[in-house]
């Protein structure tokens, strides 16, 4: 479905992702780990095309998407919960996840059963509706977060740390979220710090190192693997 | 008399609006007052009730109206005895003052009932009404000025081409967040289009209602071509360029008077073989081309005309304060349009977080780029209005500061909201153009009969004479103005409900489990 060949990314002359290869199937759930600055949500922002890779080729589903602006890559099906939540603070839940449909040109009936959709997922964020965003707990934020990249209807959802600074209590919830939404036959690209609950849900994983791929392959080798046991999952 | 006393004290502020306009002005703007601010008060006072029916409504609008009448009543009757000989004028009868007190009274008191009853009534009908009496207000106001004699229907004139400019200015700044300190370049852009394609000044006098189509679509490209290097930047740089644009506009249009193009490369040609007859003159060859007609300004522009009331004269408002209307009116409507629309909303998102946005897809520089374009359109309009309305133009009316009044008048109002804009320009342009010359009047009325005879000391009396000129300290009291207002209401007179958040906020977030988000 998706697959980045040799991808080279770079902010201005830093080169923050050095020649990445990696593929994602339909229906997989594959989790990019890697320590802090390793370059994730580099990968993320360039998938989406709000970075444009120096080198390499990015395609989905068989098309390239070098010249094609985001906001045809959102409506072909690319939608992404980025890192930090980065809701609309002022604007409520409902405003928020209209946002997430910008790019539909559905009926207004069709974007109203989805955010339903949304909110039988995430009971919680019915109920507050009509409250802003930015007065929502951390938990609520991340919910909405992801409820928004939803609502854009996406056959690759991109998840960028949504465990980040919830309690262990809510990360478990997060991830038993992020499973109900793959067992309903989504596609998606995780990617996280926290490696042992990552590798859990996923089928597949890519270790990041510095801008690096240096390890790849089913999310039950890695959890043993010598190296991540050390460096991701905190053991000796 | 509890209730009218509890309503005198309730009408403080309108009441003294009232009552200062009649220190002013005298006669009948009394009345005019008792009318407008009746209206005002009579909508204002059932607005933080329940009103169950028109009963009600009208007793609530009819005490609060006989109050504003009361203010307004003593303040004619101080006038007309009082005041008028302190400024060395005839003082009015006291029949005379009488009059025009129960006239302020009665008017008020009627125009509040009115209002107030209006707000009884049920839920679609209320607003259709409410609507109906503004639009009759507007429509009426300039045969009642001038039976009232109060000649303010030039000042209403300018207020409306003002209100267009800051309706125009709240699109970048308001929706969309984006700091513009050099609007009045646009404005100049639409009036110079108009003073270029309907003056005799370059034999082009094309039609007005095809010229001020041309001014907004040339101030919307204008908007364009400064927007699309400059809004990749950052808030405070592009804060800084759009000030720059701000003062090179007039500048330009002050020197382009002596234009004379040669064709580049034959020009270079001409310089190396030393033969400057080879050199191909493209524009302003026997003379200087003059575009602009530099400080002098173009002069005259072309006026509407339509079909029955004809040309529009310079001696009759009537049809400019309907046309100046209609454009407002215009673009009110195209503006809430625009607000409610897939645009609107992706200037609220890039407002908020630009990141986020354009990971929903926002093209962000797009609709930045159309937030300047469109505030420029408008202002595009109000410059083809202004040219062939004062029928010449000048760069000097264009300069930083008319930028800076706009941006006063939008912050004052608050931000976001259109009724708050609209209320900013009406406080600032009448206190600027009304109030502020006439209280210069008075004040020199009042120091050359009443105090000056009175004060020995020469050198004090020189001080007296100079100091006291409220139109010198114009820009001190708009100064003072937003201070106090930064200090007191920061969000305006009418926040968005979204800006009043960001100013007022730091609401402690609530940290609750998630464990029960899922099962709540
Ligand atoms: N806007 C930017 N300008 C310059 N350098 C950047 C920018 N954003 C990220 N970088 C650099 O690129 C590298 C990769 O950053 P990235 O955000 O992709 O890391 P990450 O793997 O997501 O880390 P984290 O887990 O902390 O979120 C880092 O060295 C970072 O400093
Ligand atoms: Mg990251």
């Amino acid at each position: 479905m998706l697959e980045l060949i040799d991808v080279s990314t770079y902010y201005g002359n830093i080169q923050a992702l050095k020649g990445i290869s990696l593929h994602v199937e339909a229906g997989e759930v594959v989790t990019l780990i890697g320590s802090n600055g390793a370059g994730k949500s580099t990968t993320l922002r360039t998938i989406q095309g709000l970075l444009r890779p120096r080198q390499g080729r990015i395609l989905f589903e068989g098309r390239d998407l070098q010249t094609v602006p985001t906001e045809e890559i959102v409506r072909l099906g690319i939608a992404q919960s980025p890192e930090g939540r980065m809701i609309f603070p002022r604007m409520t839940v409902l405003e928020n996840l209209e946002m997430g449909a910008f790019q539909r040109r559905d009926k207004p009936a069709v974007i109203k059963a989805d955010m339903d959709q949304v909110f039988d997922r995430f009971p919680r964020l019915r109920e507050r509706m009509t409250q802003k965003g930015g007065t929502l707990s951390g938990g609520e934020q991340q919910m909405l977060a992801i409820g928004r990249a939803l609502m854009a209807r996406p056959r690759l959802l991109l998840l960028d740390e949504p465990s980040m600074g919830l309690a262990p209590m809510l990360v478990s919830q997060i991830f038993s979220i992020i499973q109900e939404i793959s067992a309903e036959g989504m596609t998606i690209l995780l990617v996280e710090q926290n490696a042992r609950m990552a590798l859990t849900v996923a089928n597949r994983g890519y270790v990041l190192q510095t801008g690096e791929i240096v390890l790849a392959g089913d999310a039950k080798d890695l959890q043993v693997n010598e190296t991540v046991r050390k460096a991701y999952l905190g053991e000796e | 008399m509890q209730i009218i006393l509890k309503a005198l004290r309730a009408n403080l502020v309108l009441g003294a609006v009232s009552a200062f306009t009649v220190l002013l002005f005298g006669g009948w703007s009394g009345g005019v007052m008792g009318w407008l601010l009746g209206t005002a008060t009579g909508y204002l006072k059932t607005q933080d009730q329940f009103v169950p029916n028109p009963q009600v409504g009208a007793r609530i609008g009819a005490v609060n109206g006989l109050a504003l009448g009361i203010w307004t009543a003593i303040a004619n009757l101080a006038y007309g005895l009082i005041l008028r000989p302190l400024i060395g004028q005839s003082s009015v009868p006291l029949g005379q003052s009488l009059l025009y007190a129960i006239v302020s009274i009665v008017l008020a008191t009627a125009s509040a009932t009115l209002m107030g009853a209006i707000q009884g009534l049920a839920n679609p009908r209320h607003k259709q009404a409410t609507w109906f009496t503004l639009a009759f207000i507007l429509l009426i106001f300039p045969f009642v000025d001038q039976i009232a004699k109060t000649g303010w229907i030039a000042t209403v004139i300018q207020i409306q081409i003002f209100a267009m400019l800051a309706l125009g200015l709240n699109i970048p700044v308001g929706y969309a967040g984006l700091l513009d300190l050099g609007y009045a370049a646009f404005f100049a852009i639409g009036a110079y289009t108009t003073g270029m394609l309907s003056s005799p000044h370059l034999g082009i006098e094309w039609n007005f209602w095809i010229v001020i189509w041309i001014a907004a679509a040339v101030a919307a490209i204008a908007g364009i071509i400064l927007g699309a290097p400059t809004l990749p930047l950052r808030g405070d740089y592009l804060a800084i360029v759009t000030l720059g644009f701000g003062e090179i506009v007039p500048i330009v249009f002050r020197n382009l008077t002596e234009i004379k193009i040669v064709e580049p490369i034959s020009s270079l040609v001409a310089t190396i073989l030393n033969k400057p007859e080879l050199a191909i003159c493209l524009v302003g060859c026997d003379q200087p081309f003059n575009l602009t007609n530099g400080e002098a300004g173009i002069n005259p522009i072309g006026r509407p005309s339509l079909p029955i009331i004809g040309t529009f004269s310079s001696t009759n408002y009537l049809p400019w304060y309907y046309l100046v209307l209609f454009l407002v009116l215009f673009s009110m409507f195209m503006i809430n349009r625009l607000r409610n629309s897939r645009l609107g909303r992706a200037w609220t998102a890039i407002r908020e977080d630009e990141l986020a946005a354009s990971a929903m897809g926002i093209n962000r520089v797009n609709v930045k780029l159309l937030a300047f374009a469109m505030g420029a359109t408008f202002s595009g309009f109000a410059g083809a209005f202004y040219g062939s309305y004062i029928t010449a133009i000048f760069p000097s009316v264009f300069d930083f500061s008319v930028s800076v009044i706009i941006l006063c008048m939008v912050i004052l109002g608050g931000l976001g909201n259109m009724t708050g804009v609209l209320l900013g320009c009406i406080i600032i342009m009448a206190a600027d153009r009304l109030y502020l010359p006439q209280l210069a009047q008075v004040l020199k009325g009042l120091l050359n009969t009443t105090i000056l005879p009175n004060v020995a000391n020469p050198a004090l009396r020189d001080f007296l004479a100079i100091s006291f000129d409220p139109i010198q300290m114009r820009l001190f009291l708009f100064g003072l103005v937003l201070v106090v207002m930064m200090i007191v209401r920061p969000e305006g007179l009418v926040p968005n409900e979204r800006r009043k958040a960001e100013l007022h906020s730091e609401n402690s977030v609530a940290n609750e489990s998630l464990a029960d988000v899922r099962s709540a």
